[in-house]
């Protein structure tokens, strides 16, 4: 019986902790991926410690966990007392019920309702950001109280009443009996729920996807809207940190449970080889630690060529503190300090005194969700081009004053007064990319040059797609030769026919994960964007790109202001400071796509950069938008008949 | 004497009925609001919605895979949950917290890890090229989603029926012993039925968020395979402003009332006492 139940911990506690350890080794990786182990870094660390976005969203994290639990706990107990008192049997049973729904809805029902009620109630009460660190903590109060009472209400139920009633008959007030006779007994219950509290606020990532705002965002938040650029290992050093930490106190703990019981233990095997483990934790820990810490490169947020001004003179609102600028950027497409890189948002913040509150999206469908549900309101937004069309005709951006935009002159003039903005008034163009193939010349064979190889029989379960309905179905759009802004039903079901057929060779619909499984060979084709090619490529040098003959896609990403804005000018003042030499090479180097800034294009150190990353990268970024040999289109805003069809042709392929 | 403490039961009532009539009733009526009315006008639309045949072949999957889900939880959890309950009682806390301490580290991140795990290059297969086994195409089988959602949610399974176990009177087993059981028949006449109301609420609430999940889907099935979830998060999030908080908030509706209804008929099989997770 025993050697079972050692069997059954050992299976269990492995697939538990499979992938933490699979983590934990992976932070120590020196390529950026996450399923290829290159060689022994502890190069994340030191990444890890100079990126300030990912350390202030832990920071929250562990904020609101600690926070919400506590009140939570408080809160629950005081309610299962009540409960716990209640004599009219219907109204126990209804608290019971109503206390029951949070467990038994989906976190998405909850989530979502919640929301609702905050906008709502937010519109009522004429509050500019309607979801934020306060929503965020009510929503994690309401969801961990019933599994409070739950710990605490059988506790109450096998407590002995007597000791209350007699501390009552004694002299004691209601709430002295409470906390003198009641607690000392439940405090097992009271702990445990505590325990389940923190563990689900920290597990907890749909209703916080819902309920919070760009004032507090935290860690599971940020993770999310990686979607498009994928996980990188800083983010696994950060919870391997944390893990050996929760670890080392508990082996502490025992130890100590141990020392004080039992001096025979001390000698046998078990309390020796905790003992060793403990060490061995410490010492990968605290290395760990300080390799982070001491090798860690601060970014250098000095900039030394700004052609703006940004002195209070010139903008005389900055002299008002408490600026906040609520910034909503796609995931990892700023500069962010890791690595000794320039901090784009912390120099900002420097320079003018302003704060910014950033927060990051996974697409423009979902920026476009957020802006209408009302919950927010952003001061800088930065859609792709048929975003910009249709948040324009739906008069949600407001003009940008470029007068006031001095380094507008910077961006190239093909890329200024395209269709989405004939005028430039809406828009300022941010980054400029193109979607083409990668593909692992290890596999592949001979020289592709067309969409067809993503339907080529030869290379089953090799080949990914896009997940999303749109760069999908344009994959095939393509290689049919159809129109990707079709408003012909018709075209939209030849391509999603053109979809089916290739099911039998795919290996499935992806977006971050395209960087693993194409660095790691795990797939050997897929469509993405040219600058992200550079990145994949420095895990495998395997990785080739083309561009389709047939032709493909082209988008501009750019800064644009949304009718919501509270900070107008601080706003320009930003749009401004991105378009500076200095933060534009910056963040040209750090997000790898085509930059339309003239000035960071012909920076000698980017040219050198790039070089570094890759000797055909002039090709690569920009080949396609230099010359007219390869056809491209932008998307355009489709009315929303077709845009609801090829969703559901779209559910279609991917069920089918 | 008896008005007075009735008086204080309901002071210390009040303050929770608020609470949970604010943030957990009335959110609900939104949900039924957006489900159920377009600008102002009933219609039923939107809840007609969730009988489309993607969303309902959507559904059945889910159903399938999170029943599958939760069958082998029971299965893990329940030998698992017995030997724990045996444990010394320190052992028991230290065991606890083990079994928590993964769901610290967001639920993203592990399964994330865990896709890595399972790819066709990964560390599984790299394991079983040593005995010489082909690679095996793990990654975005239903499978890896089962599997993803097993993972996840496991623990929910264990607490309650640990805390069930733990309830079992000592001298009742030892009572057993003594009338010459033999251990099958101790498992199956004492402890079996003593364990019924952790059991229910294990499946209660390995099945809710496995039904329901989206993210597990998406990672562990490399986007093949689309669940009712899915349909849902897709709808609410990028199809917002075109109806799709209608239509999300309709089939989110449609989902909460058949789970409402399986729970109530779960609960119906157990004792009226049945809370208490861990210890």
């Amino acid at each position: 019986m025993k050697k079972i139940s050692k069997a059954v911990f050992a299976v269990i506690y492995l697939f538990l902790y499979a992938p933490l350890l699979v983590m934990i080794v992976f932070s120590f990786n020196s390529g950026r991926s996450t399923s290829v182990f290159e060689g022994i870094s502890g190069r994340w660390y030191t990444t890890l410690f100079s990126n300030s976005n990912l350390m202030i969203c832990f920071k929250n994290s562990l904020i609101l966990a600690v926070v919400s639990a506590l009140i939570a706990t408080a809160f629950g107990t005081l309610a299962a007392f009540g409960i716990y008192k209640l004599r009219n049997k219907y109204v126990s049973g209804a608290m019971s019920a109503v206390n029951s729904i949070p467990m038994m809805n989906p976190d998405i029902v909850t989530g979502v309702s919640m929301m609702l009620l905050f906008v709502f109630a937010g519109g009522i009460l004429h509050t500019v950001n309607k979801v934020g660190f306060i929503t965020l903590l009510i929503a994690h109060i309401t969801f961990n109280i019933p599994y409070v009472i739950l710990n605490v209400l059988p506790k109450l139920r096998s407590s002995d009443r007597s000791l209350y009633d007699a501390a009552r008959d004694l002299g004691c007030t209601g709430s002295k009996a409470f906390f003198k006779a009641i607690v000392p007994q439940i405090m097992p219950g009271i702990l445990s729920g505590l325990l389940m509290a923190f563990t689900l606020s920290c597990d907890d990532f749909v209703i916080s996807y819902y309920t919070s705002g760009p004032d507090f965002v935290t860690l599971p938040v940020y993770i999310y809207s990686l979607v498009k650029k994928t996980i990188k290992p800083d983010i696994y050093a950060l919870y391997s940190i944390v893990f050996v930490f929760i670890l080392l106190l508990l082996i502490v703990y025992n130890l100590l449970q141990t020392d004080s019981k039992d001096k025979k233990a001390k000698k046998s095997k078990s309390y020796t080889a905790t003992k060793i483990t403990a060490i061995v934790l410490s010492l990968v820990m605290v290395a760990g630690v300080s390799l982070g810490v001491i090798f860690r490169k601060e970014s250098d947020n000095t900039l030394s060529k700004l052609k703006g001004d940004y002195s209070v003179e010139a903008n005389p609102f900055l002299k008002y503190s408490n600026i906040t600028l609520n910034v909503y950027n796609w995931g990892e497409y700023i500069s962010d300090g890791a690595d000794g890189t320039l901090d784009v948002i912390a120099a900002f913040e420097d320079l003018t005194g302003i704060k910014v509150n950033y927060m990051t999206y996974e697409s423009n469908e979902v920026m476009y969700s957020k802006i209408k549900s009302d919950s927010v309101s952003y001061d800088v937004i930065i859609p792709s081009d048929y975003m910009i069309e249709r948040m324009k005709n739906e008069n949600m951006l407001r003009e940008i004053d470029m007068s006031k935009i001095t380094n507008y002159s910077n961006i190239e003039d093909r890329y200024k007064g395209l269709y989405y903005d004939p005028d430039e008034k809406y828009c300022v163009p941010y980054n400029v990319g193109m979607v083409g193939i990668i593909y692992n010349s290890s596999i592949v064979e001979g020289e592709p040059d067309s969409w067809e190889l993503m339907w080529d029989e030869r290379y089953k379960g090799e080949i990914l797609n896009f997940n999303n309905a749109r760069d999908g179905i344009a994959s095939a759009q393509f290689a049919l030769g159809l129109d990707i802004n079709s408003e012909n039903k018709a075209d939209w079901d030849k391509a999603a026919d053109k979809l089916i057929e290739q099911k039998s060779v795919l290996q499935g619909y992806v977006m971050d994960e395209i960087f693993n499984k194409m660095g790691s060979a795990n797939a050997a084709i897929a469509p993405y964007y040219a600058g992200d090619f550079l990145t994949m490529y420095e895990a495998n040098n395997d990785l080739k790109f083309y561009y389709p003959k047939e032709g493909t896609n082209i988008f501009v990403d750019a800064i644009c202001i949304p009718e919501c804005c509270q900070n107008y000018e601080a706003a320009l003042l930003f749009i401004n400071f991105m378009l500076e030499e200095e933060v534009a090479v910056a963040n040209a180097e750090y997000i790898c796509y085509a930059t339309p800034n003239s000035a960071a294009r012909n920076n000698a150190e980017y040219q050198e950069y790039m070089a570094e990353l890759h000797e055909d990268w002039e090709y690569i970024l920009y080949g396609a938008l230099d010359s007219d040999d390869i056809f491209t289109e932008y998307y355009h805003d489709l009315p929303i008949e077709i845009r609801s069809y090829y969703e559901t042709l779209w559910k279609k392929v991917k069920s089918f | 004497m008896k008005k007075h403490s009735s008086k204080t039961t309901a002071l210390l009532n009040a303050p929770y009925a608020l609470w949970s009539a604010v943030f957990i009733i009335v959110p609900l009526f939104f949900v039924a609001y957006y489900s159920f009315f377009r600008d102002g006008s009933f219609t039923l639309e939107y809840i007609g919605k969730f009988t489309e045949k993607n969303n309902l072949s959507a559904f059945w999957l889910s159903v399938v895979l999170s029943v599958l889900a939760t069958v082998i939880s029971l299965v893990i959890a329940y030998p698992f949950s017995y030997f724990l309950s045996r444990l010394t009682p320190s052992s028991q806390k230290i065991q606890m917290v083990l079994i928590m301490l993964p769901m610290w580290m967001n639920m993203l991140v592990r399964t994330y890890s865990w896709s890595n795990i399972l790819e066709t290059n990964g560390i599984v297969n790299k394991i079983l090229s040593l005995f010489g086994i082909a690679p095996l195409t793990m990654l975005g089988s239903k499978g890896a989603v089962v599997l993803g959602m097993v993972y996840n949610y496991l623990p929910y399974m264990i607490l309650p029926i640990y805390t069930a176990m733990t309830k079992i009177d000592k001298p009742l087993l030892d009572a057993a012993d003594d009338l010459g059981c033999t251990p099958w028949e101790k498992l199956k006449r004492v402890i079996m039925p003593l364990s019924v109301p952790g059991v229910i609420s294990g499946i209660i609430m390995v099945f809710v968020p496995s039904i329901s999940t989206f993210y597990i889907s998406q990672r562990m099935s490399n986007g093949n395979i689309v669940l009712i979830g899915d349909v849902i998060e897709t709808q609410i999030k990028e199809y917002y402003a075109d109806g799709g908080l209608n239509v999300g908030a309709a089939m989110s509706f449609v989902l909460m009332v058949i789970i409402l209804i399986c729970t109530f008929i779960m609960n119906k099989f157990s004792d009226e006492d049945n809370g208490g997770m861990v210890v």
